[in-house]
C-alpha cells in the first residue's frame, strides 16, 4: 500500500532553476571561471520557483491521488532469466524479493514523494552516527583494531549530511594521540601496530575536523619513514609491518603522500631501496595495472578474482598519480573497466554489486559508484578545460552524460538503504542492520550521484623521451570542478535531499582536502 | 479495625478503609486516627528491601499511595501526598525560586504539613524492583548483587575497601619501578630511587591478594592473568586513553586485562609459550585484531614451534570465523615459513599440497564466494606450483558443476591455466593477448564456457571467461559468432518476433559486429540493449554507440589518407 500524506502531490513544490548554463557539447566555449566552484554551492545559486498550482492548493480539489512515478524497471524482474536455480540465483531472486517492496514504497506508512520516493532521513541518521561515535558497548570488542575506522566513517558521513563536525577537534585530537606510534602511522588503538587502514582513517578525520592543533598530531618524518619500510620493490605498499601487500595499500599511501606533502625520497632501510633510482612512488602505476583482471574489474592483488572496493582503490590511486585523463588509460584498459563497472549495476535493484554474480549492496554505491567520476574524467566528456572534445587520450569516445543509471542508484539507496526504524543509519540492503561503514559509503555513493564532476586540467607535456608519466603524484592537484547533477528529465529526489559533494580521490569535501595539503605544503623539510 | 498500635499491618487489612499515615506531632486534632506507614515490612532481609524501605520511610505518603491508591487514602494523607508531590517537584530549585513559584504561604503550608512525617527532606528517588541490575549490578555468578543479605553485602563492601587500598599501594610500587628505570631522585632524600627485593615481595603477596579479590568480587575471568602465577613477574600496561575519547569500547574486564598484559610483552618482545598462549586468549575474544596476528606468527617463528601444529590449530579457528581475513594472512605467513623445509622434497610438498587443498574445499564448501579464501588458494598454487595437479582443476570443476555462477571458481580457474608460468608471459595484463597461449588451449577453455553457458545462457561467467580467453589466444571474437547467435533471434524484426535469450550475448554480438565494421548491424544490438532488454545500462549502451561512430570515424579517415596517397 502506499501511504502518502495529504497533498503530497500538489504541495507547493519548489524546483531548482539553473543560474549557469548547462552546457554539455560546448563547454570548451563556456568560461569554466564563471561557473560556481564546489564550496561555492550554495541556495544562493539558484532561483526557487513556485509551481502555480501549488500555492492555490486546497484538499477539497485534490483529484484521487495518482500512483507514484515510479519506471516499471524497478517494479519488475528482469526481463531475460535463466530457469536453472542455483545458489547464486536462489540468493538473486530472494533479494529481488525482498527489495521490490521497498522500491515499490510499499513497505510502510512513509512519506512518499511523485516519484515514490521517501525523504533521505536526516535527522536519525545524524543521530546514528553521533551515536557510532561512542562511547561503545562490550561487543563492540571485535572492532577494537578499526575505532579509527569509525572516526573517518561518521565524520564523513556528518560531514556530507551538513553537519559542522569542527566541535569533534579535541576528540579527534585527544583520540588520534593514543593510537600514533613513535616509529610512525597510526594502529587501530593504544599498543597496537601502525597500519595503512587506520593511519588513513585518521588522518582523514584529521582533515575533516581540521585545524593546526589537528594537523600538528601527525608526525610527517616518522611516517614517511614508516612508508619507506612498507613499500616494496614490485611497486606496492605492505599494509603493515609484516602484513599483506595489496591495492588498498597502493591508493592509502598515495592518499598519505599526497596530503602531507611527504619528500619521495626512499631511506636506506627501504625493502624497495635501490641506491636512490626508485622514490616511493616508483612502480605504484605498474602495480595497480597487475590487479586488472581478465573480466576488466581489479583485484585486492594480482591474480584474484575483480572486486568493486579494489577498483575504486585503483582509479583513485592512479588519478592522485597524474592526470585521469592520461595515467587511466595508460595503465588500464578502460573500456573492459567500463564494462565491468556498468554491469555492477542490477534491475530492478539499481544498486551495484561488488563482483559478478553477487548481491547489491549499499556500500558499493561508493566502491563502484565512485568510480564513474574518475571514469568520467578519464573519457573526458565533461572537461571544460580539454581541447578537443569528443577527443580523448584514450581514442575511445567522450562518455555520455551519464554512464550509469543514477536514477536507479538514487532509488536503491533512499528506498532499500535507509534503516527507517528509530535506529536509522544506512545499511547494505533490507532486512541488514545499519552500521557506520554503509551509513558513510552509502552517503558517498549518493554524493556522486548527485554531483557531477569536472577535470579541469590538461596533462602537462611528457618530457622528451617519455611514453609514460614520471610519477610525481601530478594527478593530486588536478583542479576539479563540481556540480548539482540535472537530469534532462525530473529530479527524482527534493532538492533538501542532496548532500555535499566529496573529492573523487581523497573521498572528503574539496575544501578539507586543501585545508590540511595548504598547512603541509609549507613544510616540504622536517623543520 | 483491630487496633493497631506500632504493630505492622498486613495491607489486606487496610484495603477497605482509608488508609492514614499522618502523625500526631505535627497536627494534635488528628492524634488519634494515626496508624503506621501502610505498607511497612518485617524488617528488611535483603540489600534491595533495605533500600525499598528506607525509600518509603523517608516517602511514607508516596508509599501509601503505591500501595493504595490516592483515593483510598484520608484526606489529611491526601494533603500530605500533594505536598510531598509538591515538594519534590520543584526541589531541584533553588529555595528562593521555589518559594516565587509556589507562593510564600504555600510553601509555609507545604513545611507545616510535612514536617513531622520523617518525609521529602531526605526523600530517596524510587527505584522500580524490575530494575535491580542497573541498582546493584551482578555478581561474577549473574547472580543480583540487590538479593544478597545485608551481611553478606556488607562483607563485599569490606573487600572492596581492602582491594581498593591493595591497588594504591601497589600504583605506588609500579610508579616506584618507573621511577628506578628513569633513575628518578628522590627530593627529599636526595636519593635515587631504588625497589628492593622486599617491596617485590611485598607486590607479589599484594598482586595474589589483589587477584583473589577481584576474583571473588567480580568473577573468575577478571583475575585470570593477574592471579596466575605464571604472569606475577608482569606488570601490566593498562589502556590509556583520554577521558571523551571518540569510538570507546566499553572493553569486557577479560579483554581489557588480556591486552593490558599484551602490551607489556610486546614492549619487552617477549617469545614465549606464555605469550602465544596470551594471543590465543585475544583472538578468541576478538579474532579480527592484526597486532595480535602478527605478534602470534613472531612467538611461534622464534620458538621455533611446528608449523603443521599450528595450522591444525588454525583450521578450528578458520572454520570458527568464516569472514575473518587476518586468518588467512596468518596462513600465508606460516606457508611461507614452512615451505624452504620441504621445497626439496617433492613427497612432502604434494603432501602438504593436498593437506591444504582439502581443507579449503572444506571452508569453500561453508562459503563458496570467500574472497580471503579465494585470494589465499591463488597464492598457495603459485607458491607451491600447484599448476599441473589435476587434483587443482578438477576441485574448481566440481565447485562449477555445483553452482555454476560461481564466478570466484571461474576467476581461479582463468589464473590456473593462464598464470601457469611454464606457458604465461611474464608481466602481460590480464586483458592482454599472450602469444605462448597455444591454439588447443584457446580451444579447449572456449569449449568449457560454451558448455557451462547453454546451462544458464543469462549468465555472464561464462561469457566474461569466454571473451577472455579468446583475447588472451588473440583470437578473433568472431570466430564465436556462430554460438553467440544461437542466443539472439530475429533481432529488430518486431517487438513480436525478436527474442534474446542472453544479454551478455547480444553485448558480444554487438562487439563481433564492430570488429567485422558491421557498424550497422552492431549499433542495432546495442539499441535493443538500451531500449528493451538491458535497460538499466542506457548510459553505458549509449557511449557504445558513441564509440562505434567514432572508430567508423578513424576508419574513414584512414581510407581518406590511403585514397589520397594513391591518388597522389
Ligand atoms: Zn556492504
Amino acid at each position: 500500500m502506499v501511504v502518502r500524506t495529504k497533498g503530497a502531490r500538489c504541495r507547493n513544490r519548489a524546483i531548482f532553476i539553473r543560474k549557469f548554463p548547462k552546457q554539455k557539447g560546448n563547454m570548451a566555449a563556456s568560461n569554466p571561471t564563471s561557473r560556481p566552484n564546489l564550496d561555492a554551492i550554495t541556495d544562493d545559486d539558484f532561483e526557487y520557483v513556485d509551481e502555480e498550482f501549488g500555492s492555490s492548493y486546497s484538499p477539497d480539489q485534490v483529484q484521487p491521488q495518482p500512483e507514484p512515478m515510479i519506471p516499471d524497471l524497478f517494479k519488475q524482474p528482469p526481463l531475460v532469466k535463466d530457469d536453472l536455480i542455483t545458489d547464486t540465483s536462489r540468493l538473486q531472486d530472494q533479494t529481488v524479493d525482498h527489495c521490490l517492496p521497498f522500491l515499490a514504497g510499499e513497505d510502510g506508512p512513509l512519506e512518499l514523494n511523485d516519484y515514490g520516493l521517501p525523504r533521505l532521513n536526516r535527522e536519525k541518521h545524524v543521530k546514528f552516527l553521533k551515536q557510532s561515535l561512542g562511547p561503545l558497548p562490550g561487543r563492540f570488542v571485535a572492532m577494537d583494531a578499526s575505532r579509527p575506522w569509525f572516526l573517518y566513517w561518521c565524520l564523513s558521513g556528518l560531514t556530507m549530511m551538513g553537519e559542522n563536525v569542527s566541535s569533534y577537534r579535541e576528540s579527534v585530537i585527544a583520540t588520534a594521540r593514543t593510537m600514533q606510534n613513535e616509529s610512525g602511522g597510526f594502529g587501530g588503538g593504544h599498543g597496537q601496530l601502525s597500519h595503512l587502514a587506520t593511519t588513513y582513517s585518521v588522518i582523514l578525520a584529521i582533515a575533516l575536523v581540521g585545524g593546526e592543533d589537528a594537523y600538528d598530531v601527525i608526525d610527517r618524518k616518522g611516517m614517511w619513514k614508516w612508508l619507506c619500510t612498507l613499500k616494496q620493490p614490485d611497486g606496492g605498499f605492505q599494509v603493515c609491518m609484516g602484513g599483506e601487500e595489496d591495492i588498498r595499500g597502493a591508493y592509502i599511501a598515495a592518499v598519505i603522500i599526497t596530503l602531507l606533502d611527504l619528500p619521495l625520497d626512499l631511506t636506506p632501510e627501504s625493502p624497495a631501496y635501490d641506491g636512490g633510482r626508485s622514490n616511493l612512488l616508483t612502480g605504484i602505476a605498474e602495480y595497480v595495472r597487475s590487479c586488472q583482471t581478465f573480466e576488466g574489474g581489479i583485484s585486492s592483488q594480482p591474480n584474484n578474482e575483480a572486486h568493486g572496493a579494489y577498483a575504486f582503490c585503483a582509479l583513485a590511486c592512479l588519478a592522485l598519480l597524474d592526470n585521469p585523463r592520461r595515467v587511466i588509460p595508460s595503465y588500464l584498459d578502460v573500456p573492459r573497466l567500463v564494462s565491468w563497472l556498468s554491469y555492477r549495476q542490477y534491475a530492478p535493484e539499481g544498486g551495484f554489486s561488488g563482483r559478478t554474480n553477487k548481491l547489491v549492496d549499499g556500500c558499493y554505491s561508493h566502491w563502484v559508484g565512485g568510480c564513474f567520476p574518475l571514469l568520467e574524467a578519464c573519457l573526458g566528456s565533461s572537461g571544460s578545460g580539454s581541447k578537443e572534445k569528443n577527443r580523448t587520450a584514450t581514442g575511445l569516445a567522450a562518455a555520455p552524460e551519464t554512464l550509469y543509471s543514477r536514477e536507479g542508484l538514487i532509488r536503491y539507496i533512499l528506498t532499500c538503504c535507509q534503516d527507517q526504524t528509530k535506529r536509522g543509519g544506512l545499511r547494505d540492503k533490507p532486512y541488514k542492520m545499519s552500521d557506520a561503514y554503509h551509513t558513510n559509503y552509502v552517503l558517498s555513493g549518493l554524493s556522486s550521484a548527485q554531483h557531477q564532476w569536472d577535470l579541469d586540467s590538461d596533462p602537462l607535456p611528457l618530457s622528451e623521451g617519455e611514453t609514460t608519466p614520471t610519477m610525481a603524484a601530478l594527478g593530486a592537484d588536478s583542479i576539479w570542478n563540481v556540480f548539482p547533477y540535472i537530469d534532462d528529465n525530473d529530479q527524482i529526489y527534493e532538492d533538501s535531499d542532496r548532500v555535499r559533494p566529496i573529492h573523487p580521490a581523497y573521498a572528503i569535501p574539496q575544501k578539507n582536502v586543501a585545508g590540511i595539503k595548504a598547512y603541509f605544503q609549507g613544510r616540504s623539510g622536517f623543520a | 479495625m483491630p487496633p493497631k498500635n506500632k504493630v505492622a499491618t498486613k495491607p489486606k487489612a487496610t484495603e477497605s478503609a482509608p488508609a492514614t499515615i499522618t502523625t500526631t506531632t505535627t497536627n494534635p486534632t488528628t492524634t488519634t486516627s494515626t496508624s503506621q506507614p501502610a505498607s511497612q515490612p518485617s524488617e528488611p532481609t535483603t540489600v534491595l528491601e533495605r533500600s525499598q524501605h528506607r525509600y518509603e520511610q523517608t516517602r511514607p505518603f508516596e508509599a501509601a499511595r503505591r500501595q493504595h491508591g490516592l483515593s483510598k487514602l484520608s484526606k489529611e494523607d491526601q494533603k500530605g501526598w500533594i505536598c510531598d508531590q509538591l515538594l519534590h517537584l520543584t526541589d531541584r530549585l533553588p529555595a528562593a525560586s521555589r518559594s516565587r513559584l509556589l507562593g510564600p504561604k504555600a510553601s509555609k503550608e507545604i513545611w507545616w504539613t510535612i514536617n513531622g512525617t520523617n518525609s521529602i527532606v531526605r526523600g530517596l528517588k524510587y527505584k522500580h524492583k524490575s530494575e535491580p541490575h542497573t541498582t546493584w549490578g551482578t555478581d561474577r555468578d549473574g547472580h543480583d548483587v540487590g538479593s544478597y543479605s545485608i551481611e553478606r553485602f556488607d562483607e563485599r563492601t569490606k573487600k572492596r575497601i581492602a582491594l581498593t587500598a591493595l591497588q594504591v599501594s601497589s600504583r605506588v610500587f609500579r610508579e616506584n619501578v618507573e621511577r628506578e628505570k628513569r633513575g628518578y631522585v628522590d627530593a627529599r632524600s636526595g636519593q635515587e630511587v631504588i625497589v628492593t627485593e622486599r617491596e617485590i615481595d611485598e607486590e607479589k603477596v599484594r598482586r595474589s591478594k589483589m587477584a583473589a579479590l577481584k576474583k571473588e568480587l567480580y568473577g573468575e575471568i577478571t583475575g585470570k592473568l593477574a592471579s596466575s602465577v605464571e604472569w606475577e613477574d608482569v606488570v601490566p600496561i593498562p589502556h590509556e586513553e583520554p577521558e571523551g575519547a571518540l569510538a570507546a569500547i566499553a572493553y569486557p574486564a577479560e579483554y581489557a586485562e588480556a591486552m593490558s598484559y599484551l602490551r607489556a610483552v610486546m614492549s619487552k618482545k617477549e617469545y614465549s609459550p606464555r605469550c602465544l598462549r596470551l594471543t590465543e586468549h585475544i583472538i578468541a575474544m576478538n579474532a579480527a585484531h592484526y597486532t595480535v596476528w602478527l605478534y602470534r606468527a613472531a612467538n611461534i617463528f622464534a620458538l621455533g614451534l611446528s608449523i603443521p601444529e599450528e595450522i591444525e590449530w588454525l583450521n578450528e579457528v578458520a572454520l570458527a570465523n568464516l569472514k575473518n581475513y587476518q586468518i588467512w594472512h596468518h596462513r600465508h605467513l606460516l606457508v611461507e615459513h614452512y615451505y624452504p623445509t620441504i621445497a626439496s622434497d617433492p613427497t612432502a610438498l604434494a603432501q602438504f599440497a593436498k593437506q591444504e587443498r582439502d581443507f579449503l574445499i572444506a571452508i569453500l564448501s561453508e562459503d563458496t564466494k570467500n574472497y580471503h579464501v579465494w585470494s589465499y588458494r591463488s597464492w598457495l598454487v603459485g607458491k607451491l606450483g600447484m599448476w599441473e595437479d589435476e587434483e587443482e582443476l578438477k576441485s574448481i570443476e566440481t565447485l562449477i558443476d555445483e553452482d555454476v555462477r560461481n564466478n570466484s571458481a571461474w576467476s581461479h580457474r582463468f589464473f590456473l591455466v593462464f598464470s601457469n608460468p611454464k606457458y604465461a608471459t611474464p608481466g602481460k595484463g590480464a586483458t592482454e593477448r599472450d602469444e605462448k597461449v597455444t591454439q588447443e588451449l584457446v580451444d579447449r577453455e572456449v569449449k568449457y564456457a560454451q558448455e557451462k553457458t547453454y546451462l544458464a545462457p543469462q549468465n555472464q561467467s561464462p561469457w566474461n571467461y569466454m571473451r577472455g580467453v579468446l583475447v588472451k589466444g588473440g583470437q578473433q571474437l568472431a570466430s564465436v559468432q556462430g554460438f553467440v547467435e544461437e542466443f539472439v533471434v530475429k533481432l529488430g524484426e518486431g517487438e513480436e518476433e525478436e527474442e534474446v535469450r542472453s544479454t551478455h550475448a547480444l553485448d558480444l554480438l554487438a562487439e563481433i559486429y564492430a570488429e567485422k565494421g558491421e557498424n550497422e548491424k552492431a549499433d542495432l544490438c546495442l539499441r535493443r540493449l538500451a531500449e528493451k532488454w538491458d535497460r538499466i545500462r542506457g548510459g553505458y549502451w549509449e557511449w557504445r554507440r558513441k564509440c562505434l561512430t567514432k572508430s567508423a570515424k578513424v576508419v574513414e579517415e584512414e581510407t581518406e589518407k590511403v585514397e589520397a596517397v594513391a591518388v597522389a
